[in-house]
């Protein structure tokens, strides 16, 4: 009798086993890049880590198919290599024979993703599922691009700077009008008492003569 | 008082920092560390030296006493000199003017660059996702995410200059952003650009010190430093090398363009030049030293960067293959391992052999660039891989516009200040002049901002200027060794200065600066005819990066055009001067016998 059920235990497993092979139409590879991601705090892979995927893929299953009675044996693992990656296959929960498709597993493994990631403490690129892409988030662009607004900023502070100087020499240049025709107006009787004895007004400002020092230092 | 006086500097120390402004620009920053590269390493800076003093410095003082000495811009001194010159300082106004043109193009990039630096995650580090959000765009994907924001979303540049396509807008805005800051420098004339100059000449030098911590202290940035400056001697041998010196050094400190003769014309009469003239030199060669040091090191870190990523792809390629665990390949024992491997499983070897990168650290370090590939491309790669890389993209985009802006102050006021000394716009107010050169720019400018300008600025910013200027200043120097005559140069000097000019400066104006002209100008030109069609880097979309392609026949007319309308105003003018001269004396002649009749 125990050897009975011996007996038929080594076959299933043996039949879960041919299930999954290397290259299975309807496994997946996994591979773990523990010490990659985690460096110092990386955990060994050991029976329990492997108990613990094949619980969450349970579980991934689970939320996919809506309840179904999915459990860890419905998942099987086979060669396994150290660098830690595996293939696996899914079962059906009522009949162990039969494979569940790749493209449902896929789905179920896109649904619960981040579930599955946090559990190992990885991400999208350190716990891959060779075929099936990460869902990749286009980064947040608001609304008026950020730069526009930094422009806008620079632009209104040097169209003020302009605005300041050119108002502020338009303002002096009115001032020195009205000074000069205030001067004007004492400087004409003096020269009409001195005919032709005026200075010559068109004439150059000569630098050679200015009284500067002979030699300008630095 | 009739007229007014001309305006002065407020004291020497503003005209020595706006030559300083000027002079070093972003040809310092781009373009010696990569004639250092090519030429030699630390050797490359014998044949730089020499050149400095055999032209660089005897020219500079050319200038500076010619305009002090006739106090007007290029146009007036040059017809001072002698009325058939005029052409020359007319040639360095219209040369002058091409820069302005495509100059400010770099400084409306700063701008986008810093303006795209305020942002948490850099645009040029990751490349954007496609529609589908399936993987990122093609393009990224096969060139580089910098490489694709620069061309793609900074140019949009098309397959090749005859394809055109629409204007930027951000592009053409930040070029709008660029004039108008310009238009603020110099709206008073040199009462503004006096006061600016302070910072643009000085805060550049802020920033490359920062930047010389930061670099040594980033990883594998010795690396850099040590394989650039070790000089490979052998390069001295090569002819080219001392061109190129000759050549770097010329256009570095800016001479023929009239911005020199129009910062002199603005000083006192006795002002001491000479020693001026030196030190600025100096300066400008210390920059270029100084930056090349902090571009080597920036060069060490990117190249020890993506040596590291690709062996690091190299170790992952391997693990995944043969799924060996994971600590079993390190970084030190790739290559070994590489080798163990392909003698044990050489099938499956040979199946990722393709796969597999030669990672080389000596080749990384080995890609020399220059021009506004390094500045764009290759620093804000270095720069998205260092921490807190925003703050450090600002920094540098600030400095990268200092110096651009600084140079644009000088580029504008050798073109404002010949324009002033004329009598017909004496009665146009300062602000009025400068704008009217300012917006005239701009629109001409818009054109580099289209998706082919790209392609444009490249051809400006080849044969725009080269050539022009070696005539400009070959005739200078010509003109005022012998034409002026040394004598009364020396004369006007020491009436200036006090003293003459020892014989050094007499020997390097009379013999030796117009020999190496001489020798550059034919030396050019020759290149010029034994190089073929003129070739230009166009990007290609589809391989992901640049390929060359020949300018189609209308190109090739305008680079002739571009060449040929600086360097013909010398003879033009001397024609017109000469037919004016001959049109006068046979009036004069003719009044003459009038007035004998009278009596």
């Amino acid at each position: 009798m125990l050897g009975q059920i011996f007996v038929l235990l080594c076959l299933s497993s043996a039949w879960a086993q041919q299930l999954c092979m290397p290259e299975a139409s309807d496994g997946y590879k996994v591979r773990l890049s523990i010490n990659t991601a985690l460096g110092d705090q990386a955990y060994v892979w050991n029976e329990n880590e492997m108990f613990l995927f094949r619980a969450t893929l349970a579980f991934a299953m689970r939320s996919y198919s809506g309840g179904q009675d999915y459990n860890v044996s419905n998942i099987v693992v086979c060669a396994e290599t150290p660098r830690v990656s595996f293939w696996f296959v899914v079962t059906a929960p009522l009949n162990s024979s039969r494979l569940i498709d790749r493209s449902d597993v896929e789905e179920a493994v896109r649904k619960s993703r981040n579930r599955i990631n946090s559990a190992f403490l990885l991400t999208d690129r350190s716990l891959e599922f060779i075929g099936i892409p990460p869902i990749l988030t286009a980064p947040v662009t608001p609304d008026t691009p950020q730069w526009l607004i930094v422009f806008g900023v620079v632009m209104g502070a040097v169209g003020a700077g302009i605005v300041v100087l050119l108002v502020t020499s338009v303002v002096e240049k009115k001032r020195k009008k009205n000074k000069k025709s205030g001067d004007e107006d004492i400087e004409e009787e003096p020269r009409e008492k001195t005919e032709g004895n005026g200075f010559a007004r068109d004439g150059v400002y000569n630098m050679s003569f200015s009284d500067d020092d002979p030699v300008t230092q630095m | 008082m009739g007229q007014e006086a001309r305006p002065n500097w407020d004291n020497p120390v503003q005209f020595v920092l706006a030559c300083v402004s000027y002079a070093v620009g972003l040809g310092n920053v781009w373009r010696f560390p990569y004639l250092c590269q090519m030429h030699g390493g630390g050797g490359f800076l014998i044949p730089y030296l020499i050149m400095l003093v055999l032209e660089g410095i005897p020219l500079f003082y050319l200038e500076l006493a010619i305009g002090q000495k006739m106090s007007l811009g290029s146009i007036g001194a040059w017809t001072a000199i002698s009325p058939y010159l005029g052409g020359v300082g007319l040639a360095s106004v219209v040369t002058s003017l091409y820069l302005c043109l495509y100059y400010n193009i770099i400084n409306a990039w700063s701008f986008w660059y810093l303006f795209h630096s305020f942002q948490s995650v850099l645009p040029w580090a990751e490349c954007p996702l496609n529609s589908n959000q399936t993987g990122p765009i093609e393009e990224c994907d096969k060139a580089t995410p910098t490489q694709y924001f620069f061309y793609r979303e900074t140019l949009n540049i098309s397959p090749s200059i005859e394809e055109n396509g629409g204007i930027h807008t951000g592009q053409a805005m930040c070029l709008l952003l660029a004039w108008i800051l310009t238009y603020l420098f110099i709206v008073k004339g040199i009462k503004s650009t006096g006061k600016v100059v302070y910072f643009t000449a000085i805060f550049p030098y802020v920033v490359l010190f920062i930047y010389l911590i930061r670099g040594f202290t980033l990883h594998g940035a010795l690396n850099g430093v040590v394989y650039m400056f070790t000089p490979k001697l052998e390069q001295l041998a090569n002819p080219t090398t001392w061109i190129n010196a000759a050549t770097q050094i010329f256009f570095s400190l800016g001479l023929g363009f009239g911005t020199l003769i129009a910062f002199a014309s603005y000083n006192e009469y006795h002002n001491n030049f000479e020693r001026q003239a030196i030190i600025v030199s100096i300066i400008n060669c210390g920059t270029s030293i100084f930056a090349s040091i902090v571009t080597f090191s920036i060069y060490g870190f990117k190249a020890t960067v993506n040596y590291e990523n690709c062996l690091e792809r190299t170790r992952v390629l391997l693990l995944n293959t043969f799924d060996l665990a994971e600590d079993s390949i390190n970084m030190d024992n790739v290559f070994e391992w590489i080798e163990k491997l392909n003698t044990t499983y050489p099938v499956q070897f040979a199946e990722i052999a393709n796969k597999l990168e030669g990672c080389n650290l000596e080749s990384e370090l080995d890609t020399a660039v220059e021009g506004t590939g390094l500045a764009f491309i290759v620093y804000s790669e270095a720069i998205k891989n260092m921490p807190v890389s925003q703050l450090w993209s600002v920094l540098y985009f600030f400095m990268l516009l200092l110096l651009g802006m600084g140079s644009m102050l000088g580029n504008v006021t050798a073109i404002i200040t010949p324009l002033r000394d004329f009598k017909f716009t004496s009665n146009i107010s300062d602000e009025l002049l400068n704008g009217i050169v300012c917006v005239f720019c701009l629109l001409l400018g818009l054109g580099f901002t289209t998706t082919s300008g790209n392609y444009w600025f490249v051809m400006f910013n080849d044969y725009g200027a080269n050539f022009s200027l070696l005539f400009v200043v070959l005739i200078e120097v010509i003109a005022v060794s012998y034409i002026y005559g040394i004598k009364r140069f020396e004369k006007d000097i020491e009436d200036m200065l006090g003293h003459r000019p020892n014989w050094y400066w007499k020997i390097m104006w009379a013999g030796v600066s117009p020999l190496l002209l001489v020798t550059l100008f034919i030396v050019y030109i020759v290149n010029y005819i034994q190089g073929g069609t003129p070739t230009y880097q166009a990007w290609n979309k589809e391989l992901g990066k640049s390929e060359v392609m020949e300018y189609p026949v209308y190109g090739q007319v305008f680079i002739g055009l571009l060449m040929v309308s600086s360097v013909g105003c010398v003879p033009l003018t001397a024609l017109y001067v000469y037919c004016k001269k001959r049109k006068h004396g046979n009036h004069h002649t003719r009044q003459r016998t009038v007035n004998t009749v009278s009596t």
